[in-house]
């Protein structure tokens, strides 16, 4: 959570992706959660702010609960349009756990569910103190999903981590984007997830377009805006 | 030291002369308990013991057997590990919440007790935060805006919540420590029942 006031890292522009004023700006350490509806393009909203920030020299973590991290990491390559990139991959469907570093230089780590929260903070720790090594000083950090892992975590926990994440997000001078499927859970468990972050971007479909706005990083809500 | 709320440290130490060295740095600010083996340590576990010092290689139960029983016994209390060689995350991945490289120096015993302690005020800090937040959202499913603006008990929840999250942000320094966090987050993993 963005709540010291000491720190003096880059703002992040997150424009190019997604050309909202509120999020031109953004402060290090901050958290955003993006909810919509399932098949509303949460996470790949996540992953091109991160691509986005790759090529701005930034670092990007990704903590998957779905996907291989070979399929991450393929997938990013495209979007990032690059042969090699400082990422750090933690998925949470492996059979086995442990680390590795891949020929390009991309950090893997596998946890064998997204109930191990312990797993997927040393997972993250190791990312982070492998971009660090690298020389990279800041970066985007994309999890995906925050539903997911509800399924395995009752909201208690899954807050809890949220919190404890961001404020140490907030250490390291990170941005964190958190996608959820709005659809999946109830109002009350959506309003209390929420407050574990600083705002949101939400996604909503109209008449076949997808729109979102931004709650929370300013003092009032942003007009929806289309998404192409 | 006779002051019935200072924290309790248990020492698991078997050698007499070592044991005896943290006892005395310790305590004028603690409870201390000295157990010479693990069996002895077990014994002696209750629910007021806060922090375990436990000594790795000891005859009989091992650090390792030990620091499991006491997870098993659902006592939440926090283990370091005393070894003679350096460790690294291992350590942490093997539920141990923090670790003292031997020599021990009086600073260093005193500096990992107190973030030992200051992590269970982090964790009920934490746990207080989430029923209050959990409070305001049952009040702003039920109520009317209009309602939640006059309501005495929403504003007080509010300040509550604002004051909880400057506090947490100001303990452990906000979890900048890897250790701290990755032991923060397995506290959440643990039964999460305190």
């Amino acid at each position: 959570m963005a709540t010291n006031t000491d720190q003096t890292g880059t703002m992040y522009d997150l424009t190019n992706v997604l050309d909202i004023d509120a999020l031109s700006s953004v402060r290090p350490g901050s958290t955003i959660l993006i909810s919509g509806p399932a098949m509303t393009g949460k996470e790949a909203l996540a992953y091109d702010m991160l691509a986005d920030g790759v090529t701005q020299n930034e670092g990007a973590v990704i903590v998957s609960t779905g996907d291989r991290a070979s399929s991450v990491v393929a997938d990013f390559s495209e979007r990032v349009g690059q042969e090699s990139f400082p990422l750090g991959v933690i998925d949470c469907v492996s059979d086995t756990s442990g680390g590795e570093t891949t020929d390009s230089g991309v950090y893997m780590h596998h946890v064998s569910s997204p109930g191990d929260l312990t797993g997927i903070g040393i997972g993250i720790t190791k990312a982070l103190e492998g971009l660090h090594e690298t020389g990279v000083e800041n970066g985007r950090l994309a999890l995906s999903s925050l539903s997911t892992m509800l399924t395995y975590t009752d909201r208690k926990t899954v807050f809890k981590f949220c919190h404890v994440l961001s404020s140490r997000l907030d250490g390291a001078g990170y941005l964190g984007l958190f996608t959820i499927d709005s659809g999946a859970h109830d109002d009350q468990t959506l309003q209390v997830i929420k407050q574990a972050f600083d705002g949101m971007i939400e996604i909503r479909e109209r008449d076949g377009t997808r729109q979102a706005r931004v709650v929370g990083l300013t003092s009032s809500p942003s007009d929806w805006q289309t998404l192409e | 030291m006779s002051d019935p709320d200072a924290p309790v440290v248990l020492i698991v130490e078997d050698e007499p002369d070592v044991a005896e060295t943290y006892n005395l740095w310790l305590q004028d600010g603690y409870e201390v308990r000295v157990a010479q083996n693990g069996d002895e340590a077990l014994d002696m576990l209750d629910e007021d013991v806060d922090v375990v010092l436990l000594d790795r290689m000891m005859p009989g139960l091992s650090g390792d057997e030990v620091l499991s029983r006491i997870r098993d016994s659902g006592y939440d209390c926090r283990v370091a590990m005393v070894t003679a060689v350096e460790p690294d995350f291992d350590i942490l991945e093997m539920g141990f919440d923090s670790y003292l490289t031997k020599p021990i120096r009086s600073d260093q015993l005193h500096e990992t007790v107190e973030n030992l302690l200051e992590r269970s005020t982090y964790d009920g800090l934490l746990q207080e935060y989430y029923s209050l937040v959990e409070k305001q959202a049952t009040l702003e499913a039920t109520k009317s805006s209009a309602e939640l603006a006059e309501s005495d008990e929403y504003e007080e929840l509010t300040g509550r919540i604002n004051e909880l999250q400057d506090d947490l942000s100001q303990t452990l320094g906000g979890i900048e420590d890897d250790e701290d966090f990755i032991a923060t987050l397995r506290g959440l993993g643990n039964g999460d029942e305190h």
